[in-house]
């Protein structure tokens, strides 16, 4: 057993006791109830399973199914439940943009893919608010971004729409034709 | 002064006369032997039988490994090779007569190979591994031209080599190869060796041409007499390969020949620059010739006690490992078959070099469908998620645990690995 502490969605877990190599996604699904986090592949291939960490300089997604909770000891972590935003009784208020981008392009059809999608268009969404790309470069680095996550039932095509419009429709993730 | 400059011009003038009769009494090729073949007399079956030893020879020579083209496309030209002195390109092999050999009589390949000069008189740069291939057997070279002649041609122009001076002087090779092409072309005798060891050297030091990336160079870039010592070439080490280190390494003639055919065993799994060479070569040869070429390696490997892990690993690594290693490589280096290799007995962590661990953890591998049933999934990469200092704890606890190598690899290295190498 080791003991282990982090900050998920916000929140301070821990310290708690927990097995060596004890994986991450077990960690969020029974010991902390959050049960978004999907267990797909169990070989880190799929990305069902992916949560952010954020780092000092941006979110990486891990793939929590093969990642040591025991790795997450002191970091901050985000999973699919920590991206609305929620009012006083903790109930959901309003979506995350990507949340809802993903909703009004029918983006999932089972949904059992849709969290790992969420968290790694979202790591992508804070890339491009730190370093923002040429509006003619966003088809193909959407595609680089969300290609390893796989999807069962409706295909890539409306979660790539579906980011792609946001980032074009959001101020400060492109550039202008001058660069500026 | 003015004697002075005299004598000095006239001196130039010698040594520039004599250094151009050694280059034209010692440039082109050598004696060239007659064919063993008349190719003009060859029935059907013969024929066919003959191509079908050229396709055997061109893989055992890996000739596709550097003559495909940039998208893979076998002996058509243009992958880039990456050495210090500038980037070289394969050429076109094929039998257009515009852009690749179509013209090359089996004369004319016999002299490039053996002798490192194109048809047209030009020296080939020693990229092109004749000073291997220099003792390849006449019969071998037939075979390989017929094969050659009979496959597609593919019209594509090839690509001038992107090097600066005094690289870019061709001719200058003559003097090259005056140091380091024997005129002698004959193999040591193999006195007592078996007819496996006797066909293993032939392929491992000539048709193999293992050496070129497995021995270490010396400043001319021509192989020095550390024979397989081992290298590191276009950023990856190709590890020692001497009887005695690949017995320390855990190797047996059994599981090296069976490595040499899939990709996979459980001292490791092929990356880096390997991973082209079962892919295009050594997947396809017999198993007579895999067993020969371990048998070749091993020759008189000594027996080896089993690595036996340190006993103070350090905690850091060990955590990280646990962390970001275990979940698919098993808490203790186990692996899971046909996913994740173990690392329990993996030679990556066991090289003094720590060069090709840092590499793998940092840029990952990606999906490969081994040669037999073995399909490995992608290992991801850890570059932008560990930092430097990390990434030395890990490899440091994997050399203890398993490598029987000492730690000590700091964050400095890593860096400055990372840098060299990728």
């Amino acid at each position: 057993m080791t003991e282990i502490r982090m900050i998920v969605n916000g929140k301070s877990v821990g310290p708690i006791d927990v097995p060596e190599d004890l994986m991450m996604l077990e960690f969020l699904n029974e010991y902390l109830n959050l049960t978004g986090t999907r267990y797909g592949c169990g070989q880190g291939v799929c990305r069902a399973c992916s949560v952010l960490v954020d780092m000092p300089d941006g979110a990486r997604t891990m793939a929590a199914c093969v990642t040591g909770a025991i790795w997450f000891d002191g970091r901050t972590v985000r999973t699919v439940e920590g991206h609305a935003a929620r009012n006083a009784q903790g109930q959901i208020a309003e979506l995350s943009p990507i949340q809802q981008a993903f909703l009004y392009h029918f983006s999932f059809q089972c949904s059992y893919c849709a969290p790992g999608f969420v968290n790694e268009a979202t790591a992508l969404l804070e890339r491009l608010a730190r370093a923002p790309i040429s509006r003619a470069d966003v088809e193909a680095t959407v595609l680089e971004a969300l290609n390893g996550n796989i999807c069962r039932c409706t295909g890539y095509v409306r979660y790539l729409g579906a980011t792609r419009d946001l980032i074009l429709a959001t101020p400060g993730l492109t550039l202008t034709e001058d660069g500026a | 002064m003015r004697p002075l400059f005299r004598w000095s011009a006239f001196l130039l003038l010698v040594a520039v006369v004599a250094v151009g009769v050694v280059w034209w009494q010692n440039s082109g090729p050598g004696p060239v032997e007659p064919a063993t073949v008349d190719f003009t007399s060859l029935d059907a079956d013969q024929h066919a039988a003959l191509v079908e030893r050229g396709l055997a020879v061109a893989r055992a020579g890996d000739c596709a490994a550097c003559h495909q083209s940039q998208d893979g496309l076998e002996y058509a030209g243009g992958y880039a090779l990456h050495l210090p002195m500038g980037t070289i390109y394969g050429t076109n092999i094929t039998p257009s007569i515009e852009h690749g050999i179509g013209r090359w009589t089996a004369d004319d390949l016999w002299q490039s190979m053996v002798w490192g000069v194109r048809a047209d008189g030009a020296n080939l740069y020693p990229a092109m591994p004749y000073a291997s291939y220099h003792r390849v057997q006449r019969a071998d070279v037939d075979a390989l031209w017929l094969y050659l002649m009979s496959i597609r041609a593919v019209e594509k122009p090839n690509l001038d080599p992107d090097l600066p001076f005094p690289f870019n002087i061709r001719p200058a090779i003559t003097f090259w190869n005056m140091a380091f092409l024997p005129q002698d072309r004959s193999l040591p005798p193999a006195d007592g060796k078996s007819q496996a060891w006797t066909r293993g050297r032939y392929l491992v030091e000539v048709l193999g041409h293992c050496g070129e990336c497995h021995t270490p160079r010396n400043l001319a870039f021509a192989k020095t007499d550390r024979h397989l010592q081992g290298e590191v070439l276009e950023g990856a080490l190709a590890p020692d390969m001497t009887a005695d280190n690949l017995a320390r390494r855990g190797w047996t003639v059994a599981d090296l020949a069976g490595f040499l055919k899939t990709g996979v065993s459980k001292q490791g799994v092929a990356t880096l620059t390997m991973w082209p060479v079962i892919q295009h070569s050594t997947q396809y040869l017999p198993e007579a010739d895999l067993a020969a070429i371990a048998t070749y390696l091993m020759d008189g490997a000594p027996a080896i006690a089993p690595i036996v892990a340190a006993t103070d690993l350090p905690q850091a690594g060990a955590r990280l490992y646990l962390g970001l290693c275990a979940g698919c490589h098993g808490v203790d280096g186990e692996g899971k078959p046909h996913a994740s290799p173990p690392l329990d007995k993996n030679t990556t962590a066991m090289l003094p070099d720590p060069g090709n661990l840092v590499r793998i953890i940092a840029e990952g591998i990606p999906a490969r469908n081994f040669p037999g049933e073995a399909r490995m999934q992608a290992m991801p990469a850890y570059g932008n998620r560990m930092s430097a200092d990390e990434m030395a704890a890990v490899v440091n606890y994997m050399r203890q645990r398993w490598g029987g190598m000492p730690g000590g690899v700091t964050e400095s290295d890593v860096v400055r690995l990372l840098d060299d190498r990728l």
